[in-house]
Formats: C-alpha cells, structure tokens, sequence
C-alpha cells in the first residue's frame, strides 16, 4: 500500500511478483537484445509497424495543434505578402519559361541521336508528391517524417527531391508515413558529379557544420574543384537519377600536410525547412542486369620448384 | 499507519486517472516541435511519479513498453528509450519508500540524478552506436525535469487530495 493513502485493498503479502532487480534484468536484456536485432541484423521492422499502427491515434492527435496552427496561420497572412509571394513566383515562371519551351526540343533532338548513336534511352522519372508532417524528434539522426506510406506505394530507398535539389532518401516504410534520412545525416554518402568538371565523386553528410552540410572527401589538393561548383547526382549509382542538383561547394582547404583537401558543401535542397517533396522511384530496377561472366580459359598450373 | 506528520491522507488513486496522465504525456511528448536535445521528457517525469506513488500499478514493464513507444515515434534506435524507462522505473521503485518522506523541493532534488542516469544511457547507446552529438543543451533536460518534479507532484496529486466525505462546505 502507498505512503499515506486510504487504499482499501492491501496488497498481496507473499505473492509479490519478481522482484525489481530481476524484472531490470529482463526488460534491460530485453532492450539491449531489441537494439542488437535493430542495429546488426535490421529483423525488427515487424515491432516497429506493430507498435506505429498502435502509436497512430496518439500521433494523429498530437499533430491536430499543429496543423490547425499552419492552417490559421495561412488564413491570417497578410495580403500584400500574398501578392509578393506570387510576384516572385511569376518572375521564377518567365525566367524558367525560355527553359521549358525549348526543353521539348531538346528532349526530340535527344532521342532522335540518341537513336543515330545507337545508345541506350534515357529512363523517365516518376514521381509521389509528399509533404513533410515533422522533423523526427531524434537528435542524433537527421530525418524528416513524410506522409506518405505503403499505402501510397512508397518504396524502401526512394530519392526524395524538393524544389531546389535532392532532399535524401526513404529509410524505413511504414503503412501511412515514411522516413527519409537527410543528405546531411552522417550516415548519408551521395554519388555526385562536378557539373563544371565532369569529376565524379561521392559526397558525406557533415551534421556537425552550421545547419548542416556535405564533406567531399578523398579529393586531392590539386583537385580541380572551385568555390561555388554545383554538385549533381551522377547516375552512376542506381538510386538517384542523373543530373539533380545536390550541394555548392562553399568552402576549400588545401593543407600543406594532406594529400587530401577538405571541401565543405552547403545542400541545395531546404534541409530544414522542406515542406513540399517528391518521391521517385529508385532507378535500380530500370537498369539491366550485368552479363553473365564468360569462363576464361586459364593457363595451365605451373608447377612449383619441380627443376632444380 | 505510520507516515509523515502533518500530511493529508489521500484517497486511493484511479486507474483511469493514472492512465489517461500518461496518454496525455504521451501526446506531449509526440507534439511536432522537431529536435530540441534540451525538451524534458514529460511521459519519463509521469512515469516516475507514478512509479513512486503507486508502484503496485505501474512498474518497470508499463515503463518499458512506453519506452519502445517512444523509440518507434521518434525512430530511434529500437530499444534505447526503452532501457533509459526501465532504469529509470528500477531507481524510481528502489527509492519509492524513502522519498516520499521528504518535502517535495527536495524531493525534486533526489530525482535529478535519476534523470541525469536515463539521459547519461541514451546518450551513451546512441554515440556508442554512432550517432551525432545533440549538443550541450542536453545537459539541460534533466535539470528540467527535476524543475518540473513539484508540479507534476501537485498536478497528479490535486485528484487524491479530495475530501474524501465532500458536503457543501468542501464541494471537492
């Protein structure tokens, strides 16, 4: 019985349940058993779909605030915002208009070499749009949480793009959400291509600069690499389609003592404040499979120290 | 009985109530305010309280399955939240005799290291594992979960302290 209560019901004097110290020892080896299963060997995505379902009208509440927040903020915002908000959106329209009308011929004249070259065609993007419900709450992890799900036909690895470049990629699946971890994440490394040089490389997320960032990694110092240089995805990958826009080369250290120089990146994509995403669809299953190996006739085996 | 001089007895707690204190926590913790490594964590404050007031109805298994909650809504590692519960409900249930015979300051004050111990766990799991560091800022949660032990203690204890034979003089 608690300290100092009129409880009417005394507790069970000898069937007491297992005591404290053997029940910390379960549910802590239990814990520890479920962070192993989670971290090594990735098999407790059934837990988590089980214990999300049972979460979602706990979420779905906790997110009414918030929405009728975005909502009424949106009804209040000031008109003359408004109209210079659709200002800017116009003059982004001419300015990308000259583009898109002449993107249809280019596109023609693509296929058409293409075609004389004899080369493979290009692979059409498909796309989801999404909106961003929240940045996940975990702080050691850089994830947004999307609305859309497999419900929605959301597929594991998906690139996920806003309207500047690419956002990251979908880690984890669940019924009507989804997880995307940030190209600033540690844990991200994105193929990309110097759009100005044509060098390949590959790009790490890099959480602990200001807001977050990318790290080129492995380029020599006499690399040529420049400040400003647009990163875009190379292709080279199988996930993301070529030529998205990924980071700008913001900074260059070249040490006297490394072979290597650091080069800081700043993410074209709103990593903090993306609302609106596009979901496409890995490319890997668009790719052909690589040909089976031929069998090559080796040389006869030569004998070791048979003359001597 | 034997018990504090001077205080109150109280009516037994509901059930109801108790649960419905953890939902809400619950939903306190899941509200959208994105990575703040300093937000104290309300659904362990509640469950410490419980842990300490009523430890014959929540215990360290209650305080583990929350713990996986939390761990699947904030999509960390699976798990980690989990064993910061337990511990956490493990000191709460060792010490639950003894506390409550202190005032509530200083109360608040012998369950600051019990806060200190479940973030030292999680961050320790997490780094161990690789994550980023979150930030000094961190250091902050658990004093302000300390801070926030008084008025979880009047809050959730303002229902037990009825009359418990309410006329018209003490409607409540």
């Amino acid at each position: 019985m608690p300290l100092g209560t009129l409880d009417r019901t005394p507790p069970p004097f000898f069937r007491q349940g297992p005591s404290a110290l053997s029940k910390l020892m379960f549910f802590s080896a239990l814990a520890l058993f479920l962070m192993v299963a989670d971290m090594r060997f990735k098999v407790t995505q059934p837990i988590r779909a089980v214990v999300a379902t049972a979460l979602y009208p706990v979420q779905w509440l906790a997110l009414q605030p918030v929405r009728a927040a975005q909502y009424g903020g949106g009804y209040f915002t000031a008109l003359s915002q408004a109209k210079t908000s659709e200002e800017a959106a116009r003059q982004k329209l001419a300015a990308q208009s000259l583009r898109a009308g002449q993107v249809e011929q280019l596109a023609l004249e693509n296929a058409r070499l293409r075609k004389l070259l004899d080369l493979r065609e290009q692979k059409a993007i498909t796309g989801l749009a999404a909106q961003v419900l929240y940045d996940a709450p975990d702080p050691y992890t850089r994830k947004v949480i999307i609305d859309k799900g497999l419900a929605h036909g959301v597929e594991l690895a998906s690139p996920v793009v806003d309207e500047s470049g690419v956002l990251g990629q979908v880690t984890r699946v669940h019924a009507l959400v989804s997880e995307v971890t940030l190209v600033i994440d540690r844990d991200m490394a994105i193929p990309v291509l110097n759009a100005r040089t044509g060098a390949r490389s590959v790009a790490y997320g890099d959480p602990t600069a200001s807001g977050g960032g990318l790290e080129l990694r492995f380029m020599g110092s006499n690399s040529d690499v420049q400040q400003g240089d647009l990163l875009t995805t190379s292709g080279v990958d199988g996930v993301y389609p070529p030529g998205l826009p990924v980071a700008k080369i913001e900074r260059i250290e070249r040490r006297a003592e490394s072979a290597f120089a650091r080069i800081y990146c700043t993410p074209q994509a709103l990593v903090g404040a993306a609302l609106h995403v596009m979901v496409i669809k890995p490319v890997s299953g668009q790719i052909p499979l690589r040909p089976a190996d031929e069998p090559v006739a080796l040389p006869p085996p030569v004998k070791k120290g048979g003359s001597k | 009985m034997i018990m504090p001089s001077g205080q109150q007895l109280l009516l037994p707690a509901n059930p109801f109530f108790i649960w419905t204190s953890l939902i809400i926590a619950l939903l306190l913790e899941m509200l959208p305010l994105g990575r703040v490594p300093w937000m104290p964590d309300f659904l362990a404050l509640v469950l410490v309280f419980w842990n300490v007031h009523q430890p014959q109805r929540v215990g360290i298994g209650l305080a583990f399955m929350f713990g996986l909650g939390m761990d699947v809504h904030q999509s960390a590692l699976l798990g980690q939240h989990a064993l910061a519960y337990t511990a956490l409900s493990f000191f709460a249930t060792m010490i639950h005799r003894r506390l409550l015979w202190f005032t509530v300051p200083s109360q608040a004050l012998q369950v600051l290291p019990m806060f200190a111990v479940a973030h030292g766990v999680e961050i320790i799991i997490r780094m161990s594992s690789g994550g980023i560091f979150p930030g000094w800022t961190l250091l902050l949660a658990p004093l302000a979960e300390s801070m926030l032990w008084p008025v979880v203690s009047v809050m959730l204890l303002a229902p037990q302290r009825r009359a418990p034979n309410p006329d018209e003089n003490r409607p409540l």
